[in-house]
């Protein structure tokens, strides 16, 4: 099972990688349009890596409502612990 | 000898002003009259022909593109508008994206007349339009928004060879102001694209922009170019991560547009 602390760290990695970006700048309180201008395209990329990665596929109605870090870690955290 | 001196005279300014007006607006309702005609009588009777989904499809597209040219010769030889297309016979090749800007109402209709066996991808409004429903969804017509099942409908036709039409401006643009690409043009292109072609259309004077009603036409005649321009090349953009390559590739899109049109 994976703990939100795990999902954090693993999803910085993507994102820093994906994105290029300074690890610096993700805390669990960024925005991710706001602070890092991921947008609608940038999630359809980002679900894609995050389905190869977990085996899952995500709905982008489920990230309608993901604006932060957090929401998204706590989505991810779901998605891999759901049965 | 002075052979070479044009001797036509100057079009006048104002070019049968009044006659422009009434063969535009007489242009709109054929347009609407025979569409609604065929998305809800004619589309159906192809859709009961026998044949693979692959064939209607075609089918579909194949009157469409026979509808929109009627139109644009009704327009053109009306003397509506004129127009002129350098360049189309390198449209249509197999898994090519089509881009191109969107200043006016029926460019739409003059590009697609001229590209055989395009898909598009079209206003979402269309499927909530009971005379374009049918003809839409049986073209397979991607409807547009930002989500991944639009890139992924987008991604397919092109990987099975098709050639696609969008407009990255997404909508009709206002001239002067700055231009804005939506990204999920060219994330379609780095997904699946053999080629990438812009086609860059020029309407002077304006003519039947957003937001201005159909009978203010321009006092000049409405001259529609479409040039297509050299294919972009994708290959500087496939060897980083999709977000960083698609918006390098959209820059690439925006500077070639204001290159070639001498906007920004």
């Amino acid at each position: 099972m994976h703990d939100k602390d795990t999902v954090f760290k693993e999803l910085r990695a993507t994102l820093v990688e994906l994105f290029e970006l300074d690890p610096a700048r993700i805390t669990p309180e960024t925005h991710l349009y706001d602070d890092l201008q991921i947008d609608s395209i940038d999630a359809i990329d980002l679900m894609e890596r995050l389905h190869r990665q977990t085996g899952r596929k995500v709905a982008t109605e489920r990230f309608r409502s993901v604006r932060t870090v957090s929401d998204l870690v706590d989505t991810v955290h779901q998605l891999v612990n759901q049965a | 000898m002075n052979a070479m001196v044009d001797r036509t005279p100057p079009r006048p300014i104002r070019d049968l002003y009044w006659l422009r007006v009434a063969t535009t607006g007489l242009g709109f309702l054929i347009f609407g009259v025979f569409g609604s005609l065929l998305g809800i009588l004619v589309v159906p009777l192809l859709l009961i022909l026998p044949g693979k989904a692959a064939t209607r499809r075609v089918r579909v597209r194949r009157m469409l593109r026979l509808a929109f040219r009627a139109f644009a010769g009704f327009m053109h030889h009306s003397g509506a508008i004129s127009y002129s297309m350098a360049g189309v016979e390198r449209l249509g090749r197999p898994g090519q994206l089509i881009i191109a800007n969107h200043p006016s109402l029926i460019d739409i209709v003059l590009l697609i007349a001229h590209v055989p066996g395009a898909g598009c991808v079209v206003k979402r409004a269309a499927w909530r339009n009971p005379s374009m429903v049918l003809a839409v969804s049986a073209a397979g017509y991607v409807p547009n928004a930002p989500t991944d099942r639009m890139i992924e409908r987008a991604a397919a036709l092109l990987a099975a060879g098709e050639s696609l039409i969008m407009f990255p401006e997404g909508t009709r643009t206002v001239p002067d102001h700055e231009r804005h690409f939506h990204r999920g043009a060219a994330s379609v292109a780095l997904r699946s694209a053999r080629i990438v072609t812009p086609v860059y259309i020029r309407v002077e004077p304006p003519a039947l922009m957003k937001g201005v009603p159909w009978y203010r036409i321009p006092v000049p005649r409405a001259h529609y170019a479409l040039r297509v321009g050299t294919d972009i090349d994708l290959a500087p953009f496939r060897d980083q991560p999709l977000p960083i390559a698609s918006r390098a590739l959209n820059d690439c899109f925006i500077r070639t547009y204001a290159q070639a049109t001498g906007t920004h």
